[in-house]
């Protein structure tokens, strides 16, 4: 008798949206390889021409703005998510706990197009921020924060936080307490034991929520789209400009799989970079 | 130092601890209420109880893991009231060792001495000391998952004794290993802290552990110290039922108190009469019923005159000892257990044999009953 009755029932649906999901990358990567024929949706000859044109400057500068953006609220995400997590872990007040959990995750529940619309509100010219300098009398023009890369970041970090928060408290509630009090005990202050126990033993954590955020953000659309405003470029809205303003379809489709490359590229660099870490407080 | 009686050694050396009227609540619950206690410098002293008695309370309260509500501890004559943990030159180890698993053993071991700022030589030369006090030597490079349960508790003991600490507190250290190993643990321990006469507090709710390890025993439950003596004194002069029953094994035997003299009363225990100490019974006046605790190897068999009678029930067989379980409608649960040397029960006391039961004067302990 067959041990396991269901399981190609259950595995079926899996199989089947990978299936799909191979086949659709598979589309993008022979169009990656055709010629562009301009004026025509259908796509010429075999040709290496669009990745030849990924060097140009131009889209080369998206790229490095790409990373950038989406080291930097990986980064930001990480500073503003770990203290978070740690008192959403260790704190004692169910109410506090409650708070905390609600603040943190809330913003998974809204899609990225309303959380970034609120951003907008928040950003703009004439936006909430702005208001309450200007009523302070604190500037005399607007702040510009739409349209740049500040903004973009500020709403990637919200919008990567939630993902950040749960990924480091599921790896902070692993850690037993008894390592900060031994460590404690043997004559560490709150810093040093943070610092040389609990920071190290949460580093899985930490790789795991950093990269899980770059790979989020790299993939983002919405949020640059609408806060960029077409002045803030990264791969995806580039992807979207070339594809369905110019239906230039291989060239977009060269540059998402240059763009997946490079995801998969940066993650396996920020893994190894991060292992060292993993030893703070070993030497 | 192994030499001087502890009881002895305890009112002549100086104080290692001083536990005065400590209290801590957790909400509603009062954990320890009002506990006093003075440790000797040098002193291995066991806090016994049972799960939830205040026992590791206390022992955090020391370590300065938790604050008390009440009262006040000192460590070698310094009030730790406004001392930081870091600061008080204890060393723990941890019921699950808590040791650093991203660092090797020396580095687990190097810890304390690297938080102290201690030159990095005289590091490694503490640290290879300190794993050869443990017979550990070849173990430094490591890494915890990679030993057995009882070698990462001599790590973690080589952790907590490596500052030189002015106390050693252990909590429940040996739960995690099986019953041989536990033993050989144990002796090892008691070892090394004779060696070190590091001031020792060692949390257990093993009656036997206690037993044999400790210099002195605290007893606790319901967050009080109900007895503090030598493991003889609590053994054979409980103050306390509680401390009666938790410490070994009891027969109790329900009777009478007839009347008192001095520090000695007589009670009627059914026909018989036997002697014990006073000062168990204070407040109780002739008459009164009182609760006879008997250990069952104060237990004899008598020719025909003994203060019980019963008929054998059964005997469970312990290698060293039997215990013979006889049918005594005047005990408590109708029931005593008798200790006798492993070689000669069952033949001499055949189960369904009538037999009369005796014990030594002395050896019974009374205290006001509580049945109504």
């Amino acid at each position: 008798m067959n041990k396991r009755p269901f399981l190609a029932l259950f595995v079926t649906p899996a199989v089947l949206a990978a299936l799909a999901s191979a086949a659709a990358l598979a589309a993008i990567l022979q169009y990656a390889f055709r010629a562009y024929v301009p004026g025509s949706l259908d796509p010429g000859g075999f040709s290496l021409s669009n990745f030849e044109a990924l060097l140009r400057p131009l889209y080369a500068q998206v790229f490095v703005q790409t990373v950038w953006i989406c080291l930097l609220t990986a980064f930001i995400t990480l500073v503003v998510a770990y203290p978070l997590a740690f008192a959403l872990v260790r704190t004692r007040n169910v109410a506090l706990k409650s708070f905390l959990l609600i603040t943190a995750v809330t913003p998974l529940f809204l899609g990225e197009v309303v959380r970034t619309y609120s951003w907008i509100i928040v950003l703009g010219n004439t936006g909430f921020i702005n208001s309450i300098l200007m009523g302070l009398g604190l500037v005399e023009r607007p702040v510009q924060m739409m349209f740049t890369t500040f903004g973009v970041v500020v709403a990637l970090v919200h919008v990567t936080l939630p993902v950040m928060v749960i990924m480091l408290a599921a790896a902070l509630s692993h850690i037993d307490v008894d390592y900060e009090k031994a460590a404690t005990s043997l004559g560490a202050g709150p810093v040093k034991a943070f610092l040389t126990v609990t920071l190290p033993l949460s580093m899985p954590g930490v790789v795991a929520g950093v990269s899980t955020a770059f790979a989020w953000t790299f993939s983002a659309f919405a949020t640059p789209q609408m806060i960029g405003g077409g002045r803030v470029s990264m791969i995806s809205t580039l992807v979207y400009q070339l594809g369905f303003a110019s239906f230039n379809f291989p060239f977009a489709a060269a540059l998402s799989i240059t763009g997946i490359a490079l995801t998969f590229a940066v993650l396996a660099m920020a893994k190894q970079a991060i292992r060292p870490l993993e030893k703070i407080g070993a030497h | 130092m192994s030499s001087i009686p502890p009881d002895v050694a305890s009112q002549t050396r100086p104080v290692g601890v001083q536990i005065d009227g400590v209290t801590k609540r957790f909400g509603d619950a009062t954990a320890l209420h009002e506990a006093w206690l003075k440790i000797g410098q040098g002193e291995f002293m066991t806090l016994l109880g049972p799960s939830g008695c205040g026992k590791t309370t206390l022992l955090n309260l020391i370590a300065g893991f938790l604050e008390a509500d009440g009262g006040e501890i000192f460590v070698s004559g310094s009030l730790m009231t406004e001392t930081p943990p870091y600061d008080r030159e204890i060393g723990v180890v941890f019921q699950n060792y808590a040791l650093f698993p991203h660092m090797s053993v020396a580095k687990n071991v190097g810890y304390g001495l690297r938080m102290r700022g201690v030159p990095k030589r005289e590091i490694e030369q503490r640290v290879a000391e300190a794993l050869a006090l443990v017979k550990l030597a070849a173990f430094g490079d490591r890494k915890p998952r990679q030993l057995s349960g009882g070698q990462q508790q001599r790590v973690a003991l080589a952790r907590a004794l490596v500052i030189r600490p002015k106390v050693l507190l252990l909590d429940e250290p040996f739960s995690a290993l099986d019953k041989n190993l536990r033993g050989s643990m144990q002796v090892e321990l008691k070892e090394i802290q004779r060696k070190l006469g590091v001031t020792t507090i060692f949390v257990t709710h093993d009656q036997s552990e206690a037993l044999s390890m400790s210099d002195r025993i605290a007893v606790m439950s319901d967050g009080r110290i109900r007895q503090v003596g030598t493991p003889d004194e609590i053994y054979r002069r409980p103050l306390d039922p509680f401390v009666a029953a938790f410490v070994g094994d009891v027969n109790v035997l329900p009777a009478r108190l007839e009347r008192r003299l001095g520090d000695m009363a007589t009670v009627a225990l059914g026909e018989g009469r036997v002697q014990v100490r006073a000062e168990t019974l204070d407040g109780l006046v002739p008459g009164a019923a009182v609760d006879l605790f008997v250990r069952p190897d104060a237990m004899r068999f008598a020719d025909a005159d003994g203060v019980l009678a019963g008929t054998v029930a059964t005997h469970v067989y312990q290698g060293s000892h039997v215990d013979v379980l006889v049918d005594v409608p005047a005990a408590r649960g109708g029931r005593v257990t008798v200790r006798v040397p492993g070689h000669e029960a069952p033949g001499r006391w055949p189960a369904g044999a009538h037999v009369s039961l005796d014990f030594a004067a002395g050896d019974a302990v009374a205290f006001a009953s509580d049945a109504k």
